[in-house]
C-alpha cells in the first residue's frame, strides 16, 4: 500500500466514522449517553418491556415482552390484563418459539408441481389480485375465510370483503362451541358465549367443559377457580366419560357413560324444579315440555350410583352461587344439542338468577361458524363455483372429516391461498402461501370478549419477508378497487384508535396494553316459545355402546395448531407424561383385556373412522373409554353433528384391536403412584412419623440478609405446566427431541410429577430443585462446583462443572440436568437466548436456580437505592406465570415476607423431610 | 590383597563367617555379598538395625500433617460451605492425611534406601560387575579397610 | 518340596520363560492391542461428541465406566494382599504369584485410573481436580469422596509401584546377568547397579518390610474409600456401612479370582510348574473360598438389613434388584460369587486347574457384575418413583470396556516377556 492510498482510506475511515457520529436526530444533543435513555428503548445490557397480546389461541391472553437489545427473549402475563390476570399457559410461553421457529415461511411461495417457488410479494398481490378479477368474470365466487379474528383486523376484513365483492366465511375454529352458541340463541336469542363469573361462584358443576385446558379462556377459568377457591370455598364437581385434566382437578369427578349426559341434565332440571326456591324460574309450559325421567333411569343411563345423583341434586340446591357450564366433549358429540340446550336451561335455573353469565362482556365468537360452513364450502368448491379463496389463520384441511376430500377439493378453486406463518396442512395444498408477520413484529389490536381492547405492539422487527394480514388486505383493496381505507396497516390502526377512544384511553391502551370500555349491564329474557318448541325435541337417548371413544383436546396444542412447536412436544402432557408422539389411552384394566402395554400400537375403527396409535395406560380411565388425544388423530374428526356443526368428538361402539407393532414411547414418569413415600402426603402418610426431629451434627447454616425459598400451595397447583414452558424459555433450557427422551434425558428444570392414588385420582406436585441447607449434592462434588451460597442458593458453577454426575447420582429430588451434548440451536432460534445466563456447553450439569439472573437484577436496584430486596421483587418464571398463584417466592429471614408467613400454616411440608436436607422449598399439602 | 570365598549354600557361608569372627577378624575387614538377604549374616557383621525406620516415621508423620494442613488450610483459606458441612471437616481431612502418611512415608522409605544403600551405584555398571548367584565372603587386609 | 531345584534351575527357569516369544503370544498381543486402539478411538469418538454417545441417562448418571472402575481396583487388590499381607504373615506360597499378581495391580490400576477420566463430561478439565491453586486460588473440594478417590488411587498406585520395583532389583541384575547386549544393559541400569552387598540387603529388607507395612493398610483402605464413593451418598442401597468390608472382601475375592486367570495358563505356557506347585494354587483358592463366603454374607446382610429395617426406600431398592429389570444379572451374580465357589469346599475341586480356571473366569464375571448392580440398580430406583429409568450400555460404553481389558492384557502379556515373572531371589531363598 502506497502512502497515497493509506491516506485515502484513512480519510475514508475518519470520515465515515464522524459522518455516522453526528446523526440527525432532533433530541441527540449531547454526547451523554443514559443520562437521558434512549428514545429507541433499545440499552445494552438492560432489559425492555412492552405490554401486547397472546395469539396463539382465541382466549387472547395478555402478556408483557421481554426485550434485550432489540429482540424478543421472554413472554410474561400482563399482571392487570382483565382476560389472565397476569398469568400464560405453555402454550402462550412457547410463541416465541413461533416467532423464531427455524421453519418460518420467509417469503411468499408459489406451488409449481410439487414443490414451491420463492416470488415477491408484487408478483404474489398481482396473482391474486388477477385471479380475483378473472374468476369475478367468470361468476365465480371470491372467498375469505379466516381463523377468530376480532378489533381493528376484522373491521378491515369487513371493509376489505364489501368493497372488494370477496365472501367473508364465517370463522372457522375446530373449538367453535357451536352447540353453546345456538342453545343461547335459542334461549335469550344471543348467539354468544357469555363471560362465566367462577370467580364469585361457591358450588361449580362442569360438564365436559374442559376449563383448564381448551374451553374458550383457559388460563383466565385456572385463575378464576383458584379465586373462587381461596375467597369463596368453591366447591367443584367436573361430570365426563373420561379423565381430563380438568376433571383430575376437580374436587369431585363423576364418570358417567358417554352419551348420558342429556339425561343426566334432564333429570338435574326436573329435580331441581320440585324445590321451590327453583320452581319459578321456570314457566310452566317449559316444565310439561320437559321428558320425564326416573332417578332409576338416570342412574342406569349415566352409570352414576343414586346417592351420587341425589347428592349432587343437593348440593346445587343448597349453594348460594352455584355455576353450571356445559361444553367441550360434552356437546360435541351426537345428541350435543340437546346437551348444551338443557345445560343452558339449567344455568338460567341456577346461575343467571346471581348473575354469573354476562352477556355484555361475551366472548370473541360472534362471528365463528362451524363445520357446517365448512361443509358448504366443501360443496362450493366441489361444484366449481369458487374463484379465488383466501385461507387466514385456520387449518381447516386438518379439522375436517377425511372423508370429505377438502384437501383435494381446494385444487378446484381458481387460487387458494394459505396465509399462514408455520406450514399447516392446508398450507400444503394451496396454490399460494403467504407468510404472516408475528405478534412480535407488527400492531394489531384484539377485542378477546366485547368491551375489552388489547394491543398488540411489535417488539422487533419482522425477521423475514413477511407481511401483516391488515397489510396484505389493504394492498389487494388498493389493487382491486384503486384505493385502500389507508396506506398501512398502522396507520388503518391509527385511525380506528382515535376515533375508538379518547386521548386518555389511547395512553392506556399503549402503556398498560388493553382498554375495558363500559357497557351497561343488559338483563336476559328467557324465550319460552322456541324453547318449549326445542324441549318437546328432545328424546332422551341411551348411552353410547361401549367401548367409546373421547377426542380430548390438548392443552399443550389446544386443537393441535401449537405442536409444531417443539419446546410443546418436549413438556409432557401432564397426565399421561407423555412427550413428543402420539398415544390412545385406555385404562390398566382394559389394557391388560387386549393384552397391551405402553407403546404395543392399538388400532380404532367404525365404520368410516380408523386410527391407529401406541397404546398408554391411564389409571382412573374408565375402563370403556379410549382416550385420543387430538394430536393423535391423523385423520381429521370422524365427523359432525348436523345438528349443531360441532365435530363428533365421542364416538361408541369402537372395535379395538392390537397390530403388534410396538412403538417407543417417550413416557418421562418412571411410576404413575408415589409408592407411599409421602411426595403428596395423604392422610394416610402423616399418621406415623418415622422420622425422628432432625438433629444435626453440622452447624446451623448462618445466612445474614436473604434466605431464598419458595413455596408451592398444591391445594392450587392444576399441573398446567405453565411454570415448565416459562422455566424452559427463561433459562434456554435445551430442548432436545425425541429420541433423547426416550433416553431419558429430559432438560427439564422444572416438572410437574403426576401421581395417581389406588382410585385414579391424580395429583400433582411441581418438582424442581429444593435448594437445601444441606444439600446432598454440594459436598459431593470434587471440585466446588455445586456449592452453598450466602443466601442459601444452591450454586452451580458450570464453568467448573468437570462433569461427574455424582451431585445428580446424590440429589434424593433428581432435579439436576446433564448435557449429554453440545446443544444445538437452529438459527434463529439462539436469538431467544437469555443474555442474562452463563452459557452451558457440552459435559456441564444444571439445574434449576431460583431465577438466580433476577435475584442479581433486584440486588443491582435495591443495591443503587441503598435498600433490602423488596419482598415480591424477586418473582422467577415459573411463579410469574402460573395461573393459580400456587407458586410464592421470597425471603425466608423476612419474617413479614409472604413466604415466611405461608410455610407457618399447617398444610407446610417438605419432600422426604427424613433425609436431613432441608429443603427451601416448602410444599402445602392438597387437604 | 583381599582374599575371596565363594560358597554355593548359606550354610556354609555362615559357617566360614562364624569362623572368621571367632578368629578374630574384625568386623570392618569382612565384606559379604548375598544372593539373597540372610539376617544371620546381618547380626554377625553388623549388628545394630537399620536406620531406614527414621525415614519411615519421618515420612509418614510428614505425610499426616502435611495432608491434613493441605486439607484444612484450602478450605480456610476460601471458606467455601458445600452440604452445610463445616469448614474443616474433621473426618474427611483426616483421611486425606491417611492417605499422604502411606504416600509420603513410603516414597522416603524408598528415597532412604536409596540413600542408606548408595544406590544407585554406577561403579558395578562401569566396572561390568555383576550380581553373584554365590555367596561371596571377601575378607580385605587391614591396611585396606 | 521345591528344596531340591537347585539355584542355577530357578534362574535359567524363571529366565528361559522370558525368551522366545511364540506366536500364539504375538497373536495374544496383537489381539488384545487391538481392543485397546478400538477402545482409545471410541474414547475419542466420545470426546469429540459428548457423553450422550454412552447409554448413562437420567436418573442412572453412572454406568459401564464406574462398575469398570470399581472392576479394576477391586483386581488390583489381590496383588497387594498376596505381596504385602501375605508376606507380613510370612506365608510361603506367596512367592509363587507374588510377582505376577504385582504387576497385575499395578496394570489394574493403570487401567482402574483411565474409567474416572473416561466418565467425566469434561475430561479435558481433568486437572481440576488435582489439588493446586488456580488463578482464582480455589483448591479442590476435599469433603468429597471423588477427591478421596484422586489421593487414594494415586497413593495406591505409587506404593505398588514402590513395591514392585523394589522387588525387581536383584531380579533384575539376575536377568541382567543372563542376558549380553542391550538388553543386559539395560536390565542392569534398572537395577541401578545392585550387586548384593550385605549394606544393600541389610536396607533392602528393612525396605521391604516397610513397603509391606505400608501396603497392608492400603488393601483394607483403598477399596473401603472406593466403596465410599457410594455409601457415604444419600442414595438407597449405596447407603449403608457394611459396604467398606463389604467391598474390600469382594476387592480380594475378584482379584485372587484374576490371578488365577492369569497364572493358572501363565504357569502351563511358561512351564512353571514346579515353581508354582500345585499346593500354592490350592492356597489361592482357599482364599477365593474365604472371600466368597464374606462375600455371600454380605448379600444376605444387604437384603436382611434392607428388609428388617422397614424403610420404604431401601425395601423397594434389594426388591427391585432381586425381582426388577436387571434380576437376571442379580442372579448370575449370586450363582457366579456366592453359590458356585461353594464347590471349593471339595479338595479335588480345589487342586484341580481346570476347575479353577472355569470358576475363576465365572467369579469375573460376578465380581463385574456385582458392581453394575449396586451402581446401576441403586441409581434406577431411587426416592422420586416419578424419576425411576433404566439404563442400556451403549455399544460405546462396551467398546472402551473391552478396551481395557485388552491395554490390561496386553501390559500383562509385555510383562511376561520382559520381567521375571517370578521372584528368583524369593524362589531362592526358598
Amino acid at each position: 500500500m502506497d502512502r497515497r492510498k493509506f491516506l485515502q482510506l484513512m480519510g475514508l475511515v475518519s470520515g465515515t466514522t464522524l459522518l455516522s457520529s453526528c446523526g440527525s436526530e432532533r433530541n441527540q444533543k449531547e454526547l451523554i449517553s443514559y443520562l437521558v435513555p434512549p428514545e429507541d428503548g433499545v440499552r445494552p445490557g438492560t432489559a425492555a418491556w412492552r405490554v401486547s397480546t397472546c395469539s396463539e389461541c382465541p382466549a387472547h391472553c395478555g402478556i408483557t415482552v421481554r426485550l434485550r437489545e432489540g429482540r424478543a427473549v421472554k413472554l410474561e402475563g400482563n399482571p392487570d390484563h382483565p382476560v389472565s390476570q397476569g398469568a400464560l399457559c405453555m402454550r402462550g410461553q412457547a410463541a416465541l418459539w413461533r416467532l423464531y421457529h427455524p421453519q418460518r415461511l420467509r417469503t411468499p411461495l408459489l406451488r409449481t408441481g410439487n414443490g414451491y417457488r420463492p416470488i415477491g410479494w408484487d408478483e404474489a398481490m398481482k396473482r391474486i389480485a388477477e385471479a380475483m378479477t378473472a374468476s369475478a368474470e367468470k361468476s365465480r365466487t371470491n372467498m375469505l375465510l379466516t381463523g377468530s379474528t376480532s378489533g381493528s383486523l376484522a373491521a378491515l376484513q369487513e371493509r376489505f370483503a364489501d368493497t372488494c365483492r370477496i365472501d367473508r366465511l364465517p370463522e372457522f375454529e375446530f373449538f367453535n362451541h357451536a352447540a353453546l352458541r345456538q342453545a343461547y340463541q335459542l334461549l335469550y336469542g344471543r348467539p354468544r358465549l357469555p363471560r362465566f363469573g367462577i370467580e364469585d361462584a361457591d358450588l361449580l358443576v362442569t360438564v365436559g367443559a374442559d376449563l383448564l385446558e381448551t374451553f374458550i379462556s383457559p388460563v383466565g377459568y385456572a385463575h378464576q377457580l383458584s379465586v373462587a377457591r381461596r375467597e369463596k370455598g368453591l366447591q367443584w364437581s367436573h361430570i365426563e366419560p373420561h379423565l381430563s385434566l380438568t376433571g383430575a382437578n376437580a374436587d369431585r369427578r363423576l364418570t358417567i357413560r358417554p352419551g348420558s349426559e342429556a339425561t343426566l341434565l334432564l333429570w338435574l332440571l326436573q329435580t331441581l324444579a320440585k324445590r321451590r326456591r327453583y320452581a319459578r324460574r321456570l314457566p310452566q309450559q317449559i316444565l310439561d315440555a320437559l321428558p320425564k325421567i326416573s332417578l332409576a333411569r338416570a342412574m342406569d343411563n349415566s352409570g352414576l350410583p343414586g346417592s351420587s345423583l341425589t347428592e349432587l341434586a343437593r348440593s346445587l340446591e343448597k349453594a348460594r352461587h352455584p355455576l353450571l357450564i356445559t361444553g367441550g366433549v360434552a356437546t360435541a358429540q351426537l345428541a350435543g344439542g340437546q346437551v348444551a340446550l338443557l345445560g343452558c336451561l339449567l344455568q338460567w335455573v341456577l346461575t343467571v338468577p346471581w348473575q354469573g353469565l354476562d352477556f355484555d362482556r361475551a366472548e370473541n365468537f360472534g362471528r365463528a361458524g362451524d363445520l357446517r360452513d365448512l361443509q358448504q364450502l366443501n360443496l362450493s368448491l366441489q361444484n366449481d363455483e369458487v374463484g379465488v379463496l383466501i385461507i387466514s389463520r385456520t387449518d381447516p384441511v386438518r379439522h375436517s372429516p377425511q372423508k370429505w376430500r377438502l384437501d383435494e377439493n381446494l385444487r378446484r378453486a381458481r387460487l387458494s391461498i394459505a396465509m399462514t406463518d408455520l406450514h399447516t396442512a392446508t398450507s400444503r395444498t394451496t396454490d399460494l402461501i403467504l407468510p404472516l408477520t408475528q405478534n412480535f413484529e407488527r400492531w394489531d389490536d384484539v377485542e378477546p370478549r366485547i368491551g375489552i381492547h388489547s394491543l398488540i405492539q411489535p417488539a422487533m422487527a419482522p425477521l423475514h419477508n413477511t407481511r401483516s394480514e391488515g397489510d396484505i388486505l389493504l394492498e389487494l383493496q388498493q389493487r382491486l378497487t384503486g384505493r385502500s381505507e389507508a396506506a398501512t396497516y398502522e396507520k388503518y390502526l391509527q385511525q380506528r384508535w382515535k376515533k375508538l377512544f379518547s386521548a386518555s384511553q389511547l395512553r392506556a391502551f399503549i402503556n398498560k396494553g388493553f382498554v375495558t370500555k363500559g357497557s351497561p349491564r343488559t338483563t336476559i329474557s328467557l324465550r319460552t316459545k322456541p324453547t318449549v318448541a326445542a324441549l318437546r325435541r328432545i328424546a332422551p337417548s341411551e348411552p353410547l355402546p361401549a367401548p367409546a371413544t373421547v377426542i380430548t383436546g390438548s392443552i399443550r396444542s389446544f386443537d393441535g395448531r401449537s405442536a409444531v412447536l417443539p419446546l410443546l412436544g418436549e413438556i409432557p402432557d401432564p397426565l399421561t407424561t407423555v412427550t413428543h408422539g402420539n398415544w390412545v389411552t385406555l385404562s390398566p384394566r382394559l389394557a391388560s383385556q387386549y393384552g397391551v402395554k405402553d407403546g404395543e400400537e392399538l388400532r380404532l375403527t367404525k365404520t368410516d373412522f380408523a386410527v391407529a396409535q401406541p397404546a398408554r395406560l391411564q389409571p382412573g380411565l374408565p375402563d370403556g373409554i379410549f382416550g385420543l388425544p387430538i394430536d393423535s388423530l391423523t385423520s381429521g374428526p370422524p365427523g359432525i353433528d348436523p345438528a349443531t356443526g360441532e365435530a363428533l368428538r365421542v364416538i361408541g361402539g369402537i372395535k379395538a384391536h392390537p397390530t403388534g407393532k410396538h412403538f417407543a414411547l417417550p413416557i418421562l414418569s418412571g411410576s404413575p403412584s408415589q409408592k407411599g413415600r409421602g411426595i403428596i402426603p395423604k392422610p394416610i402418610h402423616r399418621k406415623g412419623k418415622h422420622h425422628a426431629e432432625h438433629r444435626s451434627l453440622y452447624p446451623e447454616p448462618a445466612y445474614r440478609q436473604y434466605r431464598w425459598a419458595m413455596a408451592i400451595d398444591l391445594k392450587r397447583c392444576i399441573g398446567c405446566a405453565a411454570c415448565v414452558a416459562s422455566c424452559y424459555v427463561e433459562n434456554s433450557v435445551p430442548v432436545v427431541g425425541r429420541e433423547e427422551h426416550l433416553k431419558g434425558r429430559e432438560m427439564s428444570w422444572l416438572r410437574i410429577e403426576p401421581f395417581y392414588d389406588d382410585q385414579g385420582r391424580a395429583s400433582f406436585i411441581p418438582m424442581l430443585c429444593q435448594h437445601c441447607d444441606y444439600a446432598p449434592c454440594e459436598p459431593v462434588c470434587p471440585v466446588y462446583a455445586a456449592y452453598h451460597n450466602p443466601e442459601g442458593l444452591n450454586v452451580q458453577v458450570y464453568n467448573r462443572c468437570v462433569g461427574t454426575r455424582y451431585c445428580s447420582n446424590n440429589c434424593p429430588y433428581k432435579v439436576r440436568r446433564f448435557n449429554w451434548w453440545q446443544h444445538k440451536w437452529a438459527p434463529p432460534l439462539e436469538k431467544m437466548h437469555n443474555p442474562d445466563l452463563a452459557p452451558r456447553s457440552k459435559g456441564m450439569m444444571e439445574k434449576c436456580t431460583f431465577c438466580i439472573q433476577r435475584i442479581r437484577t433486584a440486588h443491582e436496584t435495591a443495591g443503587k437505592e441503598d435498600r433490602l430486596i423488596r419482598d415480591g421483587e424477586v418473582i422467577p418464571a415459573c411463579a410469574q406465570s402460573c395461573p393459580t398463584d400456587a407458586i410464592t417466592f421470597g425471603n425466608l429471614l423476612d419474617p413479614q415476607s409472604a413466604v415466611a408467613r405461608l410455610i407457618k400454616t399447617p398444610r407446610t411440608y417438605r419432600v422426604f423431610e427424613g433425609l436431613g436436607t432441608e429443603p427451601a422449598v416448602y410444599y402445602l399439602r392438597p387437604d | 590383597m583381599p582374599r575371596q570365598l565363594y560358597f554355593d549354600t548359606p550354610d556354609a557361608f555362615l559357617e566360614e563367617l562364624r569362623a572368621q569372627l571367632n578368629a578374630g577378624i574384625p568386623r570392618r575387614r569382612l565384606r559379604a555379598r548375598l544372593p539373597f538377604h540372610l539376617h544371620e549374616a546381618e547380626e554377625l557383621l553388623i549388628g545394630r538395625p537399620s536406620r531406614l525406620r527414621y525415614f519411615a516415621l519421618g515420612g509418614g508423620l510428614a505425610g499426616f500433617g502435611g495432608g491434613f494442613l493441605l486439607a484444612m488450610l484450602t478450605s480456610v483459606d476460601w471458606p467455601i460451605v458445600t452440604g452445610g458441612k463445616p469448614i474443616v471437616s474433621v473426618p474427611p481431612f483426616l483421611l486425606i492425611g491417611y492417605l499422604l502418611t502411606i504416600l509420603i512415608g513410603s516414597l522416603s522409605c524408598f528415597a532412604g534406601f536409596l540413600w542408606l544403600s548408595r544406590l544407585p551405584d554406577p561403579g558395578p555398571l562401569v566396572s561390568d560387575d555383576p550380581f553373584d548367584p554365590r555367596f561371596v565372603l571377601t575378607i580385605n587386609d587391614e591396611e585396606a579397610s | 518340596m521345591n528344596n531340591d531345584i537347585s539355584a542355577p534351575q530357578v534362574e535359567t527357569d524363571v529366565l528361559t520363560a522370558m525368551r522366545r516369544p511364540g506366536p500364539a503370544w504375538l497373536t495374544g498381543l496383537g489381539l488384545a492391542g487391538l481392543l485397546f486402539a478400538g477402545g482409545l478411538a471410541l474414547w475419542a469418538y466420545q470426546i469429540m461428541h459428548g457423553m450422550g454417545v454412552a447409554g448413562i441417562t437420567h436418573p442412572v448418571g453412572w454406568g459401564v465406566y464406574i462398575t469398570d472402575f470399581v472392576f479394576w481396583v477391586g483386581i488390583a487388590h489381590s496383588g497387594t494382599l498376596i505381596s504385602a499381607v501375605l508376606f507380613i504373615f510370612r506365608a510361603r506360597f506367596r512367592t509363587s504369584f507374588n510377582r505376577a499378581a504385582e504387576a497385575m495391580t499395578i496394570f489394574a490400576l493403570m487401567v482402574a485410573g483411565l474409567f474416572p477420566l473416561i466418565h467425566l463430561g469434561r475430561v479435558w478439565r481433568f486437572y481440576y481436580l488435582f489439588p493446586y491453586p488456580n488463578q482464582r486460588q480455589l483448591w479442590v473440594n476435599f469433603r468429597s469422596p471423588l477427591i478421596w478417590d484422586v489421593f487414594a488411587v494415586s497413593t495406591y498406585f505409587l506404593v505398588s509401584l514402590v513395591f514392585f520395583y523394589v522387588g525387581l532389583m536383584p531380579d533384575l541384575a539376575i536377568a541382567a546377568r543372563h542376558r549380553s547386549g542391550r538388553a543386559g544393559k539395560l536390565y542392569r541400569i534398572l537395577s541401578l547397579g545392585w550387586t548384593g552387598n550385605l549394606r544393600q540387603w541389610r536396607h533392602y529388607g528393612r525396605l521391604y518390610m516397610f513397603l509391606a507395612a505400608f501396603a497392608t493398610p492400603l488393601v483394607a483402605s483403598v477399596h473401603s474409600i472406593v466403596s465410599w464413593d457410594f455409601a457415604v451418598s444419600i442414595i438407597p442401597g449405596w447407603h449403608t456401612t457394611i459396604f467398606a468390608p463389604y467391598f474390600v472382601a469382594g476387592a480380594i475375592f475378584s482379584g485372587t479370582a484374576m490371578v488365577l486367570t492369569l497364572v493358572i495358563p501363565m504357569r502351563r505356557v511358561l512351564n512353571l510348574q514346579e515353581h508354582i506347585p500345585i499346593d500354592h494354587i490350592e492356597a489361592i483358592a482357599k482364599i477365593l473360598l474365604l472371600t466368597s463366603l464374606i462375600v455371600g454374607f454380605s448379600y444376605v446382610i444387604e437384603h436382611g438389613m434392607a428388609f428388617y429395617g422397614e424403610n420404604l426406600f431401601e425395601m423397594e431398592q434389594f426388591r427391585f434388584r432381586a425381582l426388577g429389570h436387571y434380576s437376571l444379572l442379580f442372579w448370575i451374580m449370586i450363582m457366579c460369587n456366592a453359590v458356585l465357589p461353594l464347590l471349593l469346599f471339595i479338595r479335588r475341586l480345589r487342586r484341580s486347574l481346570a476347575f479353577l480356571f472355569v470358576l475363576s473366569l465365572l467369579v469375573n464375571v460376578g465380581m463385574w457384575l456385582e458392581r453394575f448392580v449396586i451402581v446401576v440398580c441403586s441409581l434406577a430406583r431411587d426416592f422420586d418413583p416419578y424419576n425411576w429409568g433404566n439404563y442400556l450400555p451403549s455399544p460405546v460404553e462396551c467398546g472402551i470396556t473391552l478396551g481395557s481389558f485388552g491395554l490390561f492384557f496386553a501390559a500383562f502379556l509385555v510383562f511376561v516377556k520382559t520381567l521375571p515373572v517370578l521372584s528368583i531371589t524369593e524362589l531362592k531363598e526358598r
